[in-house]
């Protein structure tokens, strides 16, 4: 599988090249957030906001009301916690186009939980007039920024940085509630995001050599939430539903299952994986995802105790699965 | 009033090169809305409907009001939206103008100093603010719930064009938002709450209270 680098750093600039609307807004982590490539290209279009987030959001509504397109360009947790008034009101209220990249998104980061965006799905998703999706690849990571534009109000973007897997054909883009199928069957159902799917793809293949038919759905739109596959995939497990999430259980991928399968009548168990009701803490991410249970092994575990089966999966299995580029079961248009 | 009679070049809501006024201190919505009828922009029957059910009129204003381009409401936001429609006019090659109204009391939000840094920076000319300096705020003195002075001295050394007028004499009101300058202008415009009628003035307690009929008509008669 092909790994990229500083896949946004590229794309943004051929991105804005035509579109002369569009402002980059940095809240001193340009290059963090792999927006120098920007400011080199069109420093007139750029603006070094300081370390004064509240300003910056408040600073791009009032762009936006006059016609411009800001792309606000900081770490996650800087934008919704720091900044979560401005957000709501000058921007969300106010429905203004601005779009804002939230960069490392969960335990992403060695930064500690100051650093560490746990929580910004659940409070970006109960904004009315937000838009709210999330990053999984070098594939989404450059399709983003056409589909943040395509949407006439604000959008929030988890947004990834650095080495990037290619786990999505270059020619199948994000595209708005747009879920992507990566594998079919009935017996357990998988929804994953951002990073997680890169874990869950192994896992998954395993899990069907082993005889377990996996529904396997990555979600890059965790807000609007409506596409019909997503309920059909719900509905339909013998065994039950498994999200992966690198967030708090509480408010994101699980909370979405949960309120469908609720909402619905599906009356199917739901098992949430994802940080429980805690804070992180600075070490790397391959450790954090082990120790907070977001991995692979952590999957076929869940997997494992819902079809009450154990399916003899080992740490070393895992590890010796070759993840490769994944194109959709079903095209998007069939969805 | 005098800010849209004097100095705001206002053809109709919809001109794109019409100035902007954003009235960051958003709780004096009834003074905006009250202005904007005198301007031919609301109707008498909206202005009335102030409150009433179905009506767009607020305590504070939003933008979907004829004439209102920023909703305002929470403190602090205001001074940032408005060096967002300055940058904007400077970027788009545009004369038009944005005046910000703030509180002394607005003051205490963090945000508004993060904004008065930024416009310094960037020298923007063409944006203003106005700080209604009553020395009040909601439920107290401003110099005993979080003290804010000397007002003019802070933003002057935030980098900002600084004039205290006595927000009071519309000339020098007038005055202080012509004069033309290369940094943001800020104007300190000493008040008194409630002037004008004699029970109110300097009453914090009037940040609140309805009037009764009596006192409605005593008001009238004192502002003439």
């Amino acid at each position: 599988m092909e790994t990229l680098s500083r896949v946004h750093a590229r794309s943004l600039v051929a991105w804005a090249r035509d579109k002369p609307k569009a402002v980059v807004l940095s809240a001193d982590l340009t290059s963090s957030c792999e927006a120098d490539a920007f400011r080199d290209a069109f420093p007139d279009r750029f603006f070094s906001m300081g370390v004064a987030e509240q300003n910056m959001l408040s600073f791009a509504a009032g762009l936006a009301r006059e016609g411009f397109l800001p792309l606000v360009h900081t770490f996650a947790v800087f934008i919704y916690r720091r900044a979560f008034d401005q957000v709501a009101m000058s921007v969300a209220y106010a429905n203004l186009p601005v779009k804002m990249f939230g960069f490392l998104p969960g335990i992403t980061t060695p930064g500690g939980a100051t650093h560490q965006a746990v929580e910004d799905v659940a409070l970006m998703r109960t904004l009315p007039n937000m838009t709210v999706l999330e990053t999984g690849d070098a594939t989404e990571v450059e399709s983003v920024l056409d589909v943040a534009a395509s949407v006439p109000g604000p959008v929030y973007v988890r947004m990834l940085r650095g080495e990037l897997p290619r786990l999505f054909p270059a020619a199948e883009p994000l595209r708005l509630d747009q879920p992507r199928v990566l594998s079919r069957g009935k017996d357990l159902t998988i929804l994953s995001s951002g990073l997680c799917t890169e874990e869950a793809l192994p896992a998954v293949a395993l899990l069907k050599s082993r005889g377990v038919a996996v529904e396997h759905l990555h979600l890059s739109t965790l807000k609007p939430c409506n596409h019909p596959a997503i309920l059909q995939a719900l509905a339909q497990p013998k065994y039950g539903v498994l999200t992966l999430e690198n967030h708090l259980v509480t408010g994101g991928l699980g909370s979405i299952a949960a309120e469908k399968i609720a909402e619905n009548g599906l009356g199917v168990k739901l098992c949430r994986l994802g940080l429980q009701d805690t804070f992180a803490h600075g070490a790397s991410k391959g450790y954090l995802m082990r120790e907070y249970g977001l991995d692979a092994l952590a999957l076929v575990r869940a997997a494992e105790q819902a079809v009450k089966t154990d399916l003899n999966i080992r740490a070393e299995d895992l590890a010796q699965m070759r993840v490769e580029t994944v194109p959709s079961e079903a095209k998007p248009e069939d969805l | 009033m005098a800010i849209y009679d004097r100095f705001l070049s206002l053809t109709s809501p919809q001109a794109p090169e019409r100035d902007r006024f954003i009235l960051s201190k958003g709780h004096a919505a009834l003074a905006l809305y009250s202005t904007l009828y005198l301007k031919g922009v609301l109707s008498a029957e909206q202005l009335n409907s102030f409150l009433e059910p179905g009506t767009l009129l607020g305590v504070h204003p939003e933008r979907q009001i004829p004439g209102i381009d920023f909703t305002t409401g929470s403190l602090g936001h205001g001074l940032s939206m408005g060096a967002g429609a300055a940058l904007a006019a400077r970027l788009q090659e545009s004369q038009r103008r944005v005046v910000a109204l703030l509180s002394d009391g607005e003051c205490n939000e963090g945000s508004v100093w993060e904004a008065m840094m930024f416009a310094a920076q960037h020298r923007l000319a063409n944006l203003t603010a106005i700080v209604d300096a009553n020395g009040q705020q909601a439920f107290g003195r401003t110099r005993d719930v979080l003290n804010t002075e000397p007002l003019g001295d802070r933003w002057k050394l935030f980098g900002w064009d600084v004039q205290e007028v006595d927000g009071h004499d519309l000339d020098q009101l007038t005055n202080a938002l012509q004069r033309e300058g290369e940094r943001p202008k800020a104007i300190v415009a000493r008040t008194v709450f409630g002037k004008g009628v004699s029970y109110m003035e300097g009453q914090i307690a009037w940040n609140y209270l309805p009037m009764t009929e009596v006192q409605y008509r005593q008001a009238l008669q004192e502002v003439g």
